[in-house]
């Protein structure tokens, strides 16, 4: 067996052997602990697969393959860093609850669903490892089992299904148009442009990725089920599992051949969610849900790119995206841990504060940050005319945004008495920070795959600067204003929906209820008969 | 016409009157009388086809009249289930109809089985 | 290929008795265990179902490894006078799917329906395991007979043996079930009679083989078919013939739900198969193939969205059966339509798969539902909270056949996604206290239907290229992958 069978099977491996362990009461228990070296293996298998993106990383057995490439590499390196010191938190955090073990089998579905994903490099692995990774996050929302929890798992696997249904329906478009019936991803993309097929196909893939990454406006469930998840499988849920919509993307454009009408209507739609995620919510109190809606306006901005590299046909935008993601997922898991931690404790909201704050700056761009890093090398892409403004106000809104979420992190105490946070908590927490930041520059120095131009000159630092220092003197306004905001209400939609789907169905009862009379049967039989004789009849 | 012939259509309205028994009438006795006479139909058309298949000399092609034995048997059996259960239902229930009770598909009562 | 076959039509093959031997001993055991009655007739039935599962192996290894169908001709009597019985590829998998079904569903019965010791036999068990005997003797005889008149008699024998399932319980609505289920299986076998009678005048012989090299476009084939079919959908329950299926299958004892939904629908499906792809010659009419299509469609629809508003568990998986008879049907769209091109055998597998996986998953979700409500006392949706805790392996089972259900790849049945997760949530629900169980419920008993779901699922990760198997015997249109 190569290197490359060993490394990326042990990935997958790993999660799998312990998920069914969790079959055994005793050894499910003890779970959480185990957990959070499930994601080791991968972690090597992104270490060794960036290396040197010249050497080919894959392998296959039966009909399943794995590959990893720059892109891939990337975002499973920063989501194994995730799972582990979220792991650590979980582990933590689930002493005291009743359900620990069931926990730790949604959380290694999620796992295994996610390094899947990354790693999958046919059509019918890929759908699987989706499907997986689903089903975990379902469970893990439902965890709590609380109303709220109840509401937001359904409405989640609503959304869910009917993307990965958009998805199905584009990727047997996909095989169908493939050269010579393969069915690895890279053959069947490839053979896309002289399908019949073309823009049907990547507009289903399109709008069913873009489902799972919460593109507005079908982004309804992502403020609920991540304020309604425990902060452990929120950090993953946000930060690595929402990134396989972004795979997705990367995967099944066909960025070669290109796509105008898809690839605007993706960066249209992106460029909204980056604006709507920002407006909404910058009116809610719960920092949960202000973390999920600044997710929302992320990944507009990823989702703008690669519209933006899918109309123009350019292949780099996959590189850049992930990138982009890879410094989301830690910064966005590390904030929600730091949620989770809150301020209440005395001693250590430092601890908790200033490394917040610093996430905070570095989404939105600041210098010297993996932040910074990450908008350079999306701005070649969207850097010039109109998409400069873009990304001006993107970066303004999210410094806003995320000024904001400290706020209410600040105000937001859980306990006035001040109990001291458990070191279980705090060190995953400032690990998560660390890498968030430091990750990007690690990656950099590793790997020359990623096109980040120069630096260091004054008008670059500046032109990074200056709408975060906008995005502060908005925050400082909205703080001040004296009219409370009103909640929008993102579940009344989903009721709306609720509603609507009631009344079909029980239509369809109504009819069935006719249909059941014997009569009716029998006429249905001649009937059927009839139609079957004169179409059969004419047919030959 | 034939005897053939005319058998045949004698065969094809039987058909149709069972038919229209089976589908229309609400009893299940008077249903079940209709698919004999449904049977007793497709057995006239099987005896035209063993007349329309006789070779020369012979009267009637012999496999259609052993479908049409076989077939009388299992129509037998057919009815006799069916009225041991059109029985047992007027015993347990005192009606017999083939409609379904209004506590039906909304009643809650225990398991089955 | 059909051709070959004719050729060796007087050249029975060597292990053609395996096939006699399927038949011969269910029906033997249906006569021991009524004229002996009693413990014997549980014993007698263990017995059958043992055998039975090394009959159905042994011929299903046969075809595989010689990639030929076994045949054999009865008491020596060639073709168009004689009958033969032949056991392809499709026959094959439909044997040993059929074997496993049954003998898990014995185990599970055997709580249920015990024969006490002293020897004085209820009526429920004593039928139940004669019925079990017969419902198998006519499905093998459906999947083997090479003569349609034979089938004819195959799929009453299956009717029969059916309906007092449904009535097992002896409550009135079960009763009015199994007659209206009676009554409208009658007329469609009827149907089918006329079809055949239709057949035989027009060609003079009945025999599959013999009839596939002799048709030849005309009225009377034309009525025949849509006659055949017609009265076979009626036994199917397609969408907008189901209307007696649900208060069927939900009335019955858990055991004999599995089985009919699981096993006794797809008898009059293999039927269709058979009269479509063997019968009839090459190219087959486009049009009709979409009509079932159609009709399968929109029973995946109305079946999901029914299923999705019942209120008691029974109902909820027979309108999901509805539903999945409607994929079923789709099959015949994607082949016919596909034809000359090797999708054409990839549909062809892929149906077989959605076929015996729908099976499994079918039989473990009755199995689990009537663990439930065993234990419950009921069977109400709504009620079922804090179950996933009493009864775990059984909620298992019944998560993993509704996700296989469901559609996780190659199938795929999104819709079907909404009342499963409706039930699961139901079931994963908190409760203040563990629900007072009725009834304890064997761990052992638990693991049956949790292994028959698993089966179901496994089957989803076969290689969606055709299966060799499935291809041995069909005639040679299937593209070019696999004779």
């Amino acid at each position: 067996m190569t290197d490359a069978t060993i490394v990326l099977s042990s990935a997958l491996a790993l999660p799998g052997v312990l998920l069914l362990l969790c079959l055994f009461p005793s050894v499910r228990a003890r779970m959480p602990k185990f957990a959070v070296i499930a994601p080791v293996p991968a972690l090597a298998a992104a270490w060794f697969a960036g290396r040197d993106p010249s050497i080919v990383f894959a392998t296959h057995f039966f009909q399943g393959h794995l590959a990893l490439d720059v892109a891939g590499a990337l975002l499973l390196a920063a989501a194994a860093i995730l799972w582990i010191c979220a792991g650590l938190y979980a582990a933590t955090e689930m002493r005291r609850s009743r359900n620990a073990g069931n926990f730790s089998a949604w959380w290694l579905t999620a796992m295994l669903g996610n390094f899947g994903v990354v790693m999958s490099a046919d059509i019918a692995s890929f759908y699987l490892f989706l499907a997986a990774g689903t089903i975990g996050a379902y469970g893990m929302i439902m965890h709590t089992m609380t109303p709220d929890a109840r509401r937001a798992s359904v409405t989640y696997i609503g959304f869910a299904l009917a993307g990965e249904a958009s998805i199905l329906i584009g990727l047997v478009l996909l095989a169908a148009a493939s050269p010579g019936h393969s069915l690895l991803i890279r053959d069947a993309v490839a053979g896309l442009s002289p399908s019949p097929w073309r823009d049907l196909t990547v507009a289903f893939l399109a709008l069913g990725f873009g489902l799972k990454i919460g593109l507005a406006p079908l982004h309804i469930w992502m403020p609920l089920a991540y304020t309604a998840a425990p902060i452990s499988a929120a950090a993953v849920l946000s930060g690595a599992a929402v990134k396989a919509g972004v795979i997705g993307l990367i995967r099944f454009m066909p960025f070669d051949a290109g796509s105008v009408n898809v690839g605007t209507g993706l960066a249209m739609a992106g460029i909204v969610s980056t604006f709507y995620g920002v407006a909404v919510g910058i009116t809610r109190a719960n920092p949960k849900t202000i973390l999920a809606c600044s997710s929302i306006s992320q990944m507009g901005v990823i989702a703008t790119l690669i519209g933006v590299g899918l109309a123009t046909a350019n292949a780099g935008v996959a590189i850049a995206a992930a990138f982009y993601g890879a410094h989301h997922v830690l910064v966005k898991g590390g904030l929600f841990l730091a949620a989770g931690i809150g301020v209440s404790d005395r001693r250590n909201r430092w601890l908790v504060f200033v490394p917040a704050t610093v996430l905070a700056f570095a989404l939105a761009g600041l210098p010297f940050t993996g932040g910074y890093l990450a908008k350079e090398a999306v701005k070649p892409f969207i850097g010039e005319g109109a998409f400069a403004i873009f990304a001006a106000l993107s970066a303004a809104g999210t410094t806003l945004l995320m000024l904001f979420f400290v706020t209410r992190l600040g105000s937001a105490s859980h306990d006035p008495r001040g109990t001291p946070t458990a070191s279980g908590l705090l060190v995953p927490w400032l690990a998560t920070a660390f890498f968030a930041i430091a990750i990007p520059w690690l990656s950099l120095s590793l790997t020359d795959a990623i096109p980040i131009s120069e630096v260091n000159s004054i008008a670059d630092l500046w032109s990074a600067i200056w709408p975060i220092l906008i995005g502060g003197g908005l925050v400082a306004l909205w703080l001040n204003q004296k009219r409370q905001p009103r909640e929008i209400d993102v579940a009344s939609a989903a009721d709306i929906i609720r509603r609507m789907m009631t009344i079909c169905t029980s239509t369809v009862e109504r009819a069935e209820a006719i249909l059941r009379q014997w009569q009716a049967g029998s006429i249905s039989l001649l009937a059927v008969t009839t139609v079957l004789i004169v179409i059969i009849a004419t047919g030959r | 016409m034939t005897s053939a012939t005319l058998f045949g259509l004698c065969g094809a309205i039987l058909i149709g009157l069972g038919l229209f028994e089976l589908i229309t009438d609400p009893h299940p006795l008077r249903k079940i009388l209709g698919f004999n006479l449904l049977g007793g139909g497709v057995f006239l058309v099987l005896g035209v086809v063993a007349r329309r298949g006789a070779a020369a000399g012979y009267l009637g092609d012999p496999v259609p009249q052993a479908l049409v034995i076989t077939g009388i048997v299992v129509a037998f059996s057919a009815t006799a289930l069916a009225v041991a259960l059109v029985v047992r239902l007027s015993e347990v229930s005192g009606r017999v109809s083939l409609a379904y009770a209004s506590s039906e598909q909304t009643d809650s009562d225990g398991a089955e089985g | 290929m059909i051709a070959d076959a004719a050729t060796s039509l007087d050249a029975a093959s060597t292990h053609g008795y395996l096939l006699v031997l399927a038949i011969v001993v269910p029906v033997g055991g249906v006569l021991i265990a009524t004229a002996v009655g009693g413990r014997t007739a549980e014993r007698t039935a263990f017995a059958v179902i043992a055998a039975g599962l090394i009959l159905g192996f042994a011929i299903l290894l046969d075809v595989w490894m010689t990639s030929r169908p076994l045949a054999y001709v009865l008491g020596n009597w060639a073709a168009p006078l004689g009958i033969t019985l032949r056991a392809d590829g499709i026959s094959a998998v439909m044997l040993v799917t059929t074997a496993l079904i049954i003998a898990a569903t014995a185990l599970y019965a055997c709580a249920d329906f015990t024969i006490p010791r002293d020897g004085l036999e209820a009526r429920a068990p004593f039928v139940f395991w004669v019925l079990l005997l017969a419902v198998w003797a006519a499905l093998n005889t459906v999947f083997l007979s090479g003569d349609l008149f034979n089938l004819y008699v195959a799929l009453e024998l299956l009717t029969f043996a059916a309906v007092p399932l449904v009535a097992l319980s002896g409550r009135a609505e079960a009763i009015t079930a199994a007659l209206r289920y009676l009554l409208f299986a009658l007329a469609g076998s009827i149907f089918y009679l006329l079809g055949v009678a239709l057949l035989y005048g027009a060609y003079g012989t009945l025999d599959i083989i013999l009839l596939h090299q002799r048709i030849r476009p005309e009225l009377a084939v034309s009525l025949a078919v849509a006659m055949m079919t017609a009265g076979l959908l009626a036994k199917t329950a397609l969408f907008p013939l189901h209307f007696w299926l649900p208060p069927a299958h939900a009335g019955a004892p858990p055991a004999a739900s599995a089985i009919l939904s699981a096993l006794v629908v797809k008898g009059s499906f293999f039927l269709i198969i058979r009269i479509w792809f063997d019968v009839l010659p090459g190219s087959r009419s486009l049009a009709a193939a979409q009509v079932l299509g159609v009709m399968g469609a929109a029973a995946i629809l109305f079946g999901s969205i029914v299923a999705f508003r019942q209120a008691r568990l029974k109902l909820l998986i027979a309108y999901s059966t509805v539903a999945q008879i409607g994929y079923l049907f789709l099959l015949f769209p994607l082949v016919v339509g596909f034809e000359g091109s090797p999708w054409s055998a990839t549909a062809w597998t892929g149906g077989w798969i959605q076929l015996v996986s729908h099976a499994f998953a079918k039989a473990a979700m009755f199995m689990a539902a009537g663990l439930i409500a065993q234990a419950l006392g009921h069977d109400r949706i709504d009620d079922l909270g804090g179950v996933a805790r009493a009864l775990p392996l059984t909620v298992l089972a019944f998560a993993i056949s509704g996700i296989s259900l469901m559609g996780v790849p190659p199938s795929g049945g999104l819709i079907a996604g909404a009342y499963v997760i409706r039930v699961m949530t139901r079931m994963l629900g908190p409760r203040l206290e563990l629900p007072t169980l009725s009834v304890k419920v064997d761990r052992w008993r638990q693991s049956l239907p949790l292994s028959l779901a698993i089966c179901a699922m496994l089957l989803g990760l076969l290689p969606l290229q055709s299966l060799e198997l499935l291809q041995v015997g069909l005639p040679h249109f299937l593209g070019s992958a696999g004779r």
